[in-house]
């Protein structure tokens, strides 16, 4: 729904106003997702076939605006790299969104950043794809994706009322469930290899870590603040990455930030 | 882009600006990252001990595992993927952090003697000492051989046990074989989980 991307820009905008230290990531991150919106909202979801071979052609019609955004506004790779597509003909992105669907690699950008409105307007219109046997992990039931972070529910009025986990996609944004006590990467839930690091100055947010496969991904307690957008307060948790892969752990699935 | 994902770390030790896979400068997220007090939780499945629901709880233990400290529990919650409370606990259930953790937890043995009207404090040693006299003395004037038909029945009907709700599997079953051999008939141990 259109609502969710005007959820995240706001948010996004009223983060970058606290003038936290992650203020110009979340100013960037905020120009992004309006441009998300924009291409969110040109695509049509009777027109989308859900095969990517189709609808690159229609994906590619709104990507200029993501890449003229960058272009003007992102740190030094990202403007190289969008000068040189927006060079390129058409068929260039067409073939980049392709290949990033097939793959999924979290250091495409662009075409990480420009597939995620396609897909979550394919999830909302009911569609579902074919997992790829060649990934690995927990990976959504809808479009195969990896998970960018995950979601504790504020189950109940008491405290004590344990909430529900989701994983959010990062390619689809849409959520499925996941055991609690589980690393999605590796699978692991063995108690003692697990655990969660959390500092009360980002209090909302913790990072889930696996001690078997060094990997970890941010957690937001909306238990803890209802008002969090978890993609956008994701990338305001920035200091929290840091923190981490200073601490040898790798992250799941990088955000748009590289982080 | 073929950036390693600590990149940005490698080009912080070298001095310049902490940079993100994709090349953003994060100076002062890296700044703040430094000042950042983190602890360390782990979360540990477990079962409610109060009644025979069983419901699954998630008790939380703060602590980094490091030999010279203390792992200290912090939160106990409902255990959301288990399919008896669905994450939901009832009111005594939701106390389970008090029963860990209590002030006014009791961490020796007390007796309270024929007409007072208090308890005090006794050693281990005392009272097992005490618990066996009393017990043998008990048994020994209570004890049935048979019942008014003659019939062999062996019990001992001047005792009585019971258990609480948080005792062990381990502790009912001595419990139990315990009594079973004095020939304690009225028995009640609360083995429910």
């Amino acid at each position: 729904m259109r609502e969710s991307w005007d959820r995240r820009v706001q948010r996004a905008e009223q983060l970058v106003a606290d003038s936290g230290p992650a203020a110009s990531l979340l100013a960037f991150y905020a120009r992004l997702l309006r441009q998300q919106r924009t291409v969110y909202d040109s695509l049509d979801d009777r027109t989308l076939s859900g095969a990517i071979e189709q609808d690159a052609a229609l994906i590619a019609g709104g990507a200029t605006a993501v890449l003229e955004e960058v272009a003007a506004h992102g740190p030094a790779p990202l403007v190289a790299e969008a000068r040189a597509l927006l060079a390129c003909d058409a068929s260039a992105i067409r073939a980049l969104l392709v290949d990033h669907w097939r793959t999924r690699s979290d250091r495409q950008f662009f075409a990480k950043a420009i597939l995620q409105p396609y897909g979550q307007r394919l999830v909302e219109a009911g569609r579902t794809y074919q997992r790829s046997a060649s990934l690995s992990g927990e990976r959504c039931p809808r479009c195969g994706g990896a998970p960018q972070l995950s979601i504790l529910e504020a189950a109940g009025a008491e405290s004590t009322d344990g909430g529900s986990r989701t994983l959010l996609c990062a390619t689809c944004l849409t959520g499925w469930p996941c055991r609690r006590v589980r690393c999605p990467a590796c699978g692991e839930e063995d108690e003692r290899k697990l655990g969660y690091f959390h500092s009360e100055t980002l209090d909302h947010i913790r990072v889930d870590a696996c001690e078997s496969c060094r990997r970890y991904l941010k957690t937001i307690d909306r238990g803890r603040l209802g008002l969090a957008v978890p993609l956008v307060d994701e990338v305001a948790g920035a200091p929290l990455d840091v923190w981490a892969q200073e601490h040898g752990y790798d992250k799941i699935e990088l955000n748009l930030v590289g982080l | 882009m073929a950036i390693s994902r600590r990149a940005f770390l490698q080009s912080s030790i070298a001095g310049g600006a902490a940079l993100t896979a994709f090349g953003f400068d994060v100076t002062p997220v890296v700044a703040q990252a430094k000042t950042l007090k983190i602890a360390r939780t782990s979360e540990t499945r477990s079962t409610c001990p109060y009644c025979s629901v069983s419901c699954g709880v998630i008790i939380h233990t703060l602590g980094d595992r490091a030999k010279n400290a203390v792992p200290q529990v912090v939160h106990v919650e409902g255990d959301p993927d288990h399919p008896i409370n669905r994450g939901t606990l009832c009111p005594k259930g939701a106390s389970l952090e008090q029963d860990i953790l209590n002030e006014r937890r009791l961490l020796t043995p007390q007796v309270r003697r024929p007409g007072s009207d208090r308890f005090e404090d006794i050693s281990w040693d005392a009272a097992v000492d005490e618990i066996a006299r009393w017990v043998k003395t008990t048994r020994d004037a209570t004890f049935i051989a048979k019942d008014a038909k003659s019939r062999v029945v062996n019990r001992c009907e001047g005792i009585a046990w019971t258990g609480g709700c948080t005792d062990t599997n381990e502790l009912n079953y001595l419990v139990v074989k315990t009594m079973r051999s004095l020939g304690v008939v009225y028995l009640e141990n609360q083995a429910r989980v």
